[in-house]
């Protein structure tokens, strides 16, 4: 039996199918920014870009609504550049040849965020930024990348800065990651706290395959009396290394006097992890799910009416977001295509966000801190805001 | 107590207490690799996988479906996982083990279980997500102290779990027909095959136990895990420095060189700096191949032979 | 054991066909794939291939386990942007030193390989592997450790006199480098593995005890293996740099060992060839499985596994099986 369709008829399909294919990409051309998202899909790394994908979505969902920005609709491509500098630069041409994106949001790691920015410099296609703390990334003369996450000079220089002058800290222990932005920002720290007075009795550092913190948190006992132990780590180790420095009496969440400090990495729901032992834990957050904003409520709210009414977005979540609504902005402003996208982006001051207010310098680092501050957790394991 | 003396004590207890995950971790290595020189890298994913099962029934089934204590239902999740872990080495042995057995090759198994661990990994990612679960050992709430000297009663239901399950691997080999059967294939497969043991079920029935007992590994490392589905992938590289520095396929060795490691590891953290654990296992793991390939306890097989 | 040892010494012409289609292949392939994605794979493979070529004349003519091959990769790739970058080195000369570095790191494991066998060989490269890395890891005023270096530029340009200056900025030149060199590494180890020489490595390979009634020196014959494709692995680890202008620890990675393991057997170990085809297998399969999006790695940890399950000899058997149908099929349509 032959049930193979005439030929004549496929032909005639495929022309159809064909015509109508490229009917829709010329249409669509007109009124359409393409989005290139780079992001570790893969991986241990794909931490990130789980929670990254939520918040983007979510941001999509709601600017392309109705009429879109200035009647245009954003489109996303995704691609796994796993946080490594080779997956990256091979994503990100593949992405820019076979998408041809106006934009590129991503990624999270530094490693691999310093590698693609070269190429989109050459490409002439601005790059978002939202989780890459590494210094060197707006540092480096780039004219077609912006960053909404603060650098780690930022942070540690806040951080540094309070420990001494408000916790009235002389002695540190720091606790970093072994990764760029670890190094990064315990560095700064470093520099910031032992040019004001202070002293750093030890550097510790980890790799992120260290599991059982108890030994790390002996040492640190027996160090005699720390003031502060400045942690810049993933959600998953610091929870441990928490739990374990309580055991041993150094932290004030096990009877210790030490406070832990920690930098805006830490995710929303930390502190139910990691139990007691996080009380008295302080660290900057940039997110704030429960700030009164408008921006902010609205965003819990569409964030639980989406992903479950449990849910609390993370600050990961919530930069993704971010970065398509300045996207959804410029383009309300006029831009249409990358170097319209790049202009408008240089000239962004203030625009509200829910991390906060992003303002551009000319490097394309947001230097609007003024939402970031400093939350301490209390024994129900709640925040409170301090007045610093 | 001096400071000294105190923190000596304490950072032994905390490697010993390492010592003894890392001893359950490698022992199912070792058990495979004695009995048919083949190499398990997903073994690391089993381990994995325990953990989960572990944290799934602890957590969820034996709380709310059957409505046990955190302590009573934690202590069923190690069982389960024990079963869980031989259930997988039934599957990878059915599929992977026995069909590349017959070609006698050693480094296909090798490349085969590479690809199991990829698929075991992001099968999991689809399944759990990348983000870690918080897995809490009730007894690790419970810190008992000695003055300034401290351990969990996490780490003492580990040391106890650890010396039970040593030991019934012992009894098994020394008392029972099928242990010392296997023991025979382990030295000699030929003979022991004319001898009429099927070393067919003897192997697969090796890959089991060693399953399970990565399983019950999981279930015990998994509250000190970063628990996701790449978990298991941090303890493996260590797991086979132990393997060889225990020399390849010795029981005792392992044992003896899993605590070692893990003492290593306290004080290395302590003087030198948790970034050069590895090295540090590694160089000595390199010098000890020089100085004494057999491993730690010399290998009786080769006396035998 | 019956060894391969019985081929004609003279090039037989169905050897040249096959290199000049090789040849062919390695011109037209980023013609063909002409975009700067494509071209970047194509790189990416071209080292693959060296890395693959490199670790079977270990592997698979010496028989010696190695699940370090990425130290060696490393160290060519470190020691070469270091040169440059801080020693002014011109590239040229430091793709030459580098290449040597990660030999003599090479004799430096063949040490190890002439008093281990099987899976302590492996262990212990492995461990060679792991120290490499937390040396790249801590040695932060060489390296620059897990902060890597970054602005890395490719190859100078060459500038012969009378000809176009060949930029190595783009990817069609790169290619047409890093893939000229696998075509030379091939053609060289080609002609080594059916001279005497490849035969004393096989009689290595198949019984150590009988090779040295023979009158073999393990010990020497093993460092030459180790050294030689430690070189090879080197020399494809200066192109990485350039290629993408930025260098962590973290890309070598002892996965990264796992994976030209995976090459060399998927493509069919001890042969010429079957690595080659591995190599481009394993290069271009992630790739092409991207749009698969989440499943991608899954679908990879299968093939991987069936592969080796149904094809025990690698892609390589499953590609001779299909030629004998052929021949047969033609041998029999002739004599109809």
């Amino acid at each position: 039996m032959n049930i193979r369709p005439p030929p004549r008829r496929v032909a005639v399909a495929l022309a159809v199918a064909a015509l109508a294919l490229i009917g829709s990409t010329s249409h669509a051309e007109d009124k359409v920014i393409r989005v290139g998202v780079l992001m570790p899909i893969s991986g241990p790394a794909s931490y990130f870009g789980v929670q990254g994908k939520q918040g983007i979505e979510l941001a999509l969902e709601q600017v392309n609504a109705g009429a879109g920005p200035a009647g245009y609709k954003l489109q996303v491509q995704y691609e796994d550049s796993a946080c490594s500098p080779l997956q990256a630069t091979n994503t990100v041409k593949r992405v820019l040849e076979q998408f041809k994106p106006h934009i590129i949001i991503g990624e999270e790691c530094s490693d691999a965020s310093l590698a693609i920015a070269p190429i989109l410099e050459q490409a002439k296609v601005p790059l978002l930024n939202a989780g890459s703390s590494a210094v060197k990334l707006t540092e480096s003369g780039y004219k077609y990348v912006f960053r909404i996450f603060p650098t780690a000079d930022q942070q540690g220089t806040l951080l540094g800065r309070n420990a001494y002058e408000k916790l009235g800290a002389r002695t540190a222990v720091l606790l970093y990651e072994k990764t760029n932005a670890g190094v990064d920002n315990a560095d700064t720290f470093e520099k910031v706290f032992t040019a004001a007075g202070g002293k750093v009795l030890a550097r510790i550092d980890f790799g992120r395959d260290v599991n059982d913190f108890t030994p790390i948190a002996t040492r640190i006992a027996g160090l005699g009396k720390v003031d502060v132990l400045p942690t810049f780590g993933l959600e998953g180790q610091t929870v441990r290394l928490a739990q374990a420095l309580a055991q041993a009496r150094v932290v004030r969440g096990g009877g210790g006097t030490a406070i832990q400090m920690g930098s805006i990495w830490l995710p929303w729901g930390f502190e139910q992890k990691a139990g007691p032992s996080s009380e008295g834990y302080i660290r900057v957050v940039q997110f704030d799910p429960t700030e009164r904003r408008k921006m902010v409520t609205d965003f819990n709210a569409a964030f639980r009416a989406k992903f479950g009414a449990a849910e609390t977005p993370t600050h990961i979540n919530a930069h993704a977001y971010d970065s398509v609504l300045l996207v959804a902005e410029a383009v309300r402003r006029g831009a249409t295509d990358s170097e319209s996208l790049r202009d408008r982006f240089s000239k962004m001051q203030g625009v509200e966000v829910t991390t906060g207010r992003i303002s551009f310098d000319a490097k394309g680092q947001t230097s609007d801190l003024s939402v970031i501050h400093f939350v301490e957790t209390q024994k129900d394991l709640s925040w409170k805001g301090m007045a610093w | 107590m001096n400071d000294l003396a105190t923190l000596l004590v304490q950072q032994s207890i905390n490697g010993v207490y390492l010592g003894c995950l890392y001893v359950m971790v490698a022992l199912g290595l070792t058990l495979i690799y004695g009995v048919m020189n083949q190499i398990n890298f997903a073994h690391a994913d089993f381990v994995t996988v325990g953990a989960f099962t572990a944290f799934f029934v602890a957590t969820r089934f034996a709380t709310k479906v059957l409505g046990l204590g955190d302590a009573a239902a934690y202590l069923v999740s190690i069982f389960v996982a024990l079963g869980a872990g031989a259930v997988l080495g039934l599957l990878v042995n059915a599929l992977v083990f026995a069909p590349l057995r017959e070609r006698g090759d050693e480094l296909r198994p090798l490349i085969a279980t590479i690809g199991i661990s990829v698929l075991l990994e992001n099968g999991q990612l689809a399944l759990f997500g990348p983000i870690p679960f918080q897995f809490d050992s009730p007894f690790a709430k419970e810190t008992i102290r000695f003055g300034r000297i401290f351990f969990t009663g996490q780490s003492v239901l580990v040391v106890v779990v650890s010396m039970l399950a040593i030991g019934a691997l012992y009894a098994f080999m020394k008392f029972t027909f099928t242990g010392k059967a296997l023991r025979a294939v382990s030295q000699d497969r030929e003979t022991a095959g004319l001898m009429g043991i099927n070393p067919d079920f003897l192997i697969g029935l090796t890959i089991v136990i060693a399953s399970a007992m990565a399983g019950m590994a999981g279930a015990l490392i998994g509250p000190v895990l970063v628990l996701t589905p790449f978990a298991g992938a941090t303890v493996i590289v260590k797991a086979f420095a132990i393997v060889i520095i225990g020399g390849f396929g010795n029981i005792e060795g392992t044992i003896l060189a899993g605590i070692l490691v893990g003492i290593i590891e306290a004080f290395t953290v302590q003087y030198l700096g948790s970034g050069l654990i590895d090295l540090v296992v590694f160089v000595l793991l390199l010098v000890m191949l020089v100085v004494r390939p057999t491993g730690l306890i010399a290998e009786r097989r080769e006396e035998n032979v | 054991m019956i060894t391969r040892t019985d081929r004609a010494p003279l090039i037989p012409p169905s050897r040249w066909v096959g290199y000049l289609l090789a040849f062919a292949l390695i011109v037209a392939a980023p013609l063909v794939l002409g975009t700067p994605y494509w071209r970047g794979i194509l790189v990416v493979c071209a080292m693959n291939v060296l890395l693959a070529l490199s670790l079977n004349l270990v592997l698979g003519y010496t028989g010696q386990l190695n699940l370090g091959q990425s130290a060696f990769f490393a160290i060519g790739a470190y020691v070469s942007v270091i040169l440059v970058r801080s020693h002014g080195w011109n590239f040229w000369l430091a793709m030459v030193a580098a290449s040597a570095a990660a030999g003599m790191a090479g004799l430096l494991l063949a040490a190890f390989a002439v008093r281990l066998r099987g899976h302590y060989l492996g262990i212990a490269s492995l461990g060679f592997a792991v120290i490499t890395y937390q040396v790249l890891v801590n040695w932060e005023g060489v390296t620059e450790g897990v902060r890597g270096i970054y602005g890395i530029m490719p190859p100078p340009p060459i500038k012969l006199p009378g000809l176009p200056e060949i930029s190595f900025g783009n990817s069609l030149a790169l290619f047409w480098l890093v893939g000229g060199i696998a075509f030379a590494v091939y053609w060289m180890l080609d002609n080594l593995v059916r001279s005497p020489v490849g035969e004393t490595l096989r009689a290595l390979r198949e019984d150590e005890v009988s090779a040295a009634s023979l009158g073999i020196n393990a010990a020497r014959w093993k460092a030459f293996a180790f050294g030689l494709a430690s070189t090879i692995a080197g020399l494809a680890g200066c192109f990485y740099p350039g290629f993408v202008g930025t260098l962590v620890p973290d890309a070598f990675n002892i996965v990264e060992s796992f994976t030209m393991l995976a090459m060399v057997i998927v493509g069919g170990m001890g042969s010429m060839i079957g690595p080659v085809i591995g190599a481009v297998v394993l290069t271009f399969l992630p790739e092409l499985l991207r749009s698969a999006g989440e499943l991608r790695l899954m679908i990879y940890g299968i093939a991987l596994t069936l592969v080796v399950l149904f094809m025990p000899g690698g892609i390589l058997q499953l590609v001779q099986i299909v030629r004998a149908r052929l021949s047969r099929r033609a041998g029999a349509g002739a004599s109809r």
